[in-house]
């Protein structure tokens, strides 16, 4: 194996996935490959896409985000009231995305400089938030939105077919391969995600860096609130709920080590589109919701699994050469 | 420690001390003093709150809660999450009700069923957690689809009518000895064997262990993977026992039987003063911890609140309970440093 191969080796993989689960597609239904049937399925994959980029960045600096689905919820519900008093949405977005950074950065405080177990925070504020949601715009839901502010999620670019949503995707995969891979603060969230004392003693301020990748995940569910409204055309308290299981999947799938440190945007982006197809591909052979998230249920176990075993005969091996004496005890004993 | 304290420091030092010192024992009875509260305040907003056979409906629906909670928190003291419980009470419950649909004349058979099932579902997610490295909320996140969806493919959106359950399942659940309905009293039964064997067994010291130190737990020679499992696989009995249980008293059947427990169930680990970092909190707690949900939600109800106004007060509990919990531990820590230099 070249280096390059040996480097993306789980990219690589789950790009082999892909092209399998799309043939496999293929053969299931005549109207699977289709560009403008691509175009038009792809917007469903988008608004967990973007979350799983929210969380990457979460999930490398070691920390977790299961309220990211909640505050996807009270952004939604928030541009509902905007459009009811028939706000401009030049003022809704800059407020639910201000209110989606407050929300990312109250986990951020509890979790960074509070120091609590972000497992279970989250898990509070996932309820508190979903809640929160409710209160706002109550159980009933809207529908009547005001044209302007669908377009992000309905709209097409020009006289194409290509969805707005899909520039925007690729617009945030871009953004964030720059930030996580090209930029200080990514540089950071791996190395506070490896090893935080070490960047603690080297004197860069880990809250601050945690801080921020939790309120970069606030915007980016602030974002998908705003796609998710072009894309339903309703807005209530329960939108997106149960999604975060497949924005996990779709993270570690995507080869982030779940423990934080190490993975890669590209490999994120290339398991969302492995998901998307195997979610269509099961659509079209008729396979229910809730079956479908079974198997997203033991891919996400399979896959963790699967990278703890290369990692454990990895350390075997070195063991067995003589490289290293160090055994590693983990993480988590 | 009040012995060797020297003269220069003051008194209020020596009271913060002795306050930072009892603090798990206070953690408890300021659980104690919020569950009177909340009595109080309802007492005040809805008449029909302070009688007898109000009260007997909040101890009903605690009762269930307490042992779904107990399950948990045996999990959350090893520092481990069971987020699928909900998904074993829809599994084993809808199991359970398709078994007593095929043999209702196989009598205990049943029970045992649906705590065996619940063990099996357990030992998945211990197994998991244990021995494969998964941590453990996203394990049992991916088992609780999974669980979810098997629930689902057996039974095929079909519910089971409460009509084919063997009468003394669907009686049992109304029975009551002395006015006091049995549910309650076999909750109770099952908080005092788990309060006992928590302080007891030597498994359950093990856990105590594993859960405050993982690494000392391994060095000292504790196999710490098999704590883990054995708490899972207890867990899962006892939701599948609270499976069975759900089953009598509800009747009939659905595949979204139990969804959203596991957030109910944690919220009463966590408000009950069980540490979500692991290695402490007691049985007493989480009986306690239930207890006031189900008294907020019995208040909610009768102020005529809307229901989601519950998800938000469980979610801020929960974290309000961790901060409180993460105050106490530093305090215990900062003496313990102290006392040592």
């Amino acid at each position: 194996m070249n280096g390059f191969a040996r480097k993306f080796r789980w990219e690589l993989f789950v790009a082999g996935m892909v092209i399998l689960a799309g043939v496999w597609a293929t053969f299931l239904s005549p109207y699977f490959l289709n560009a403008g049937q691509l175009l038009y399925a792809s917007g469903n994959f988008i608004f967990t896409g973007i979350l799983g980029f929210g969380l990457m960045a979460i999930i490398v600096t070691g920390e977790i985000d299961l309220s990211l689905p909640s505050t996807l919820a009270v952004c939604t519900v928030l541009l509902a009231k905007f459009s009811m008093f028939s706000l401009p949405l030049w003022l809704a977005v800059p407020f639910i995305f201000v209110v989606g950074a407050i929300l990312g950065a109250i986990n951020g405080f509890l979790v960074a400089r509070i120091r609590l177990p972000a497992l279970a925070v989250t898990l509070g504020t996932m309820g508190a938030y979903r809640g929160f949601a409710f209160i706002i715009g109550s159980e009933v839901g809207y529908t009547g939105f005001n044209d302007t502010y669908l377009w992000l999620g309905a709209g097409t670019i020009g006289k194409t077919q290509i969805p707005i949503q899909l520039a925007v995707f690729v617009l945030a995969a871009a953004v964030f391969v720059v930030l996580m891979h090209f930029s200080t603060f990514g540089r950071r969230c791996f190395a506070v995600g490896n090893n935080m004392r070490a960047v603690e003693y080297s004197g860069i301020n880990v809250v601050r860096v945690k801080m921020a990748a939790y309120v970069i995940g606030g915007l980016t569910a602030a974002l998908g609130a705003w796609i998710f409204i072009g894309q339903y055309g309703s807005a209530r308290g329960d939108n997106a709920n149960g999604v975060i299981l497949g924005v996990i999947t779709s993270v570690v799938l995507g080869g982030v080590d779940i423990n934080g440190g190490s993975g890669t945007i590209v490999g994120v982006i290339l398991s969302i589109i492995f998901l998307w197809t195997l979610r269509s591909g099961m659509g079209l052979a008729n396979i229910t919701g809730e079956v479908q998230e079974l198997i997203i249920g033991v891919l996400l176990i399979a896959s963790i699994l699967i990278s703890n075993l290369s990692r454990l005969r990895l350390a075997y091996g070195k063991r067995q050469k003589g490289k290293s004496k160090v055994v590693d005890l983990g993480r988590d004993v | 420690m009040i012995g060797t304290a020297s003269g220069t420091r003051s008194i209020a030092q020596g009271l913060a001390d002795r306050i930072s010192r009892n603090s798990l024992r206070l953690r408890l009875v300021s659980v104690f003093i919020s569950f009177l509260v909340l009595f109080v305040v309802f007492s005040f907003t809805s008449r029909n709150f302070f009688n007898f056979q109000n009260l007997k409906v909040i101890a009903f629906n605690a009762s269930l809660l307490t042992i779904v909670a107990c399950a948990e928190a045996i999990v959350v003291i090893t520092r481990n999450l069971d987020v699928s419980v909900g998904s074993i009470i829809g599994l084993a419950g809808y199991f359970v009700a398709k078994y007593a649909t095929a043999f209702p004349h196989s009598g205990v058979m049943i029970i045992v069923v649906g705590v065996a099932l619940g063990a099996v579902l357990g030992i998945l997610n211990g197994l998991s957690v244990a021995y494969g490295g998964i941590p453990s909320i996203v394990a049992t996140l991916g088992t609780l689809a999974i669980f979810r969806g098997i629930t689902i493919i057996i039974g095929r959106g079909i519910e089971v009518p409460s009509g084919n359950l063997p009468r003394w399942m669907i009686k049992g659940a109304d029975l009551e000895i002395l006015n006091v309905p049995f549910v309650i009293i076999l909750a109770f039964v099952v908080v005092l064997i788990l309060a006992f064997l928590l302080a007891n067994m030597p498994i359950f010291r093990r856990a105590y262990a594993v859960g405050s130190n993982p690494g000392a737990a391994v060095f000292y020679g504790l196999r710490s993977n098999r704590v883990v499992l054995f708490a899972y696989t207890v867990c899962g009995a006892l939701v599948g026992l609270a499976a069975f249980l759900y089953v009598s008293r509800v009747g009939t059947i659905t595949v979204n039987l139990g969804r959203g427990w596991e957030l109910t169930a944690l919220a009463a680990v966590v408000i009950g003063g069980v540490s979500i970092s692991g290695g402490s909190g007691n049985i007493v707690g989480v009986l306690l911890g239930a207890l006031i949900l189900s008294t907020i939600d019995n208040g909610l109800v009768l102020a005529r609140a809307p229901e989601f106004w519950r998800m938000f007060i469980q979610g801020c509990a929960i974290v309000g309970a961790i901060l409180l919990d993460a105050t106490i531990e530093r305090r215990i820590q900062t003496i313990f440093t102290r006392r040592r230099a």
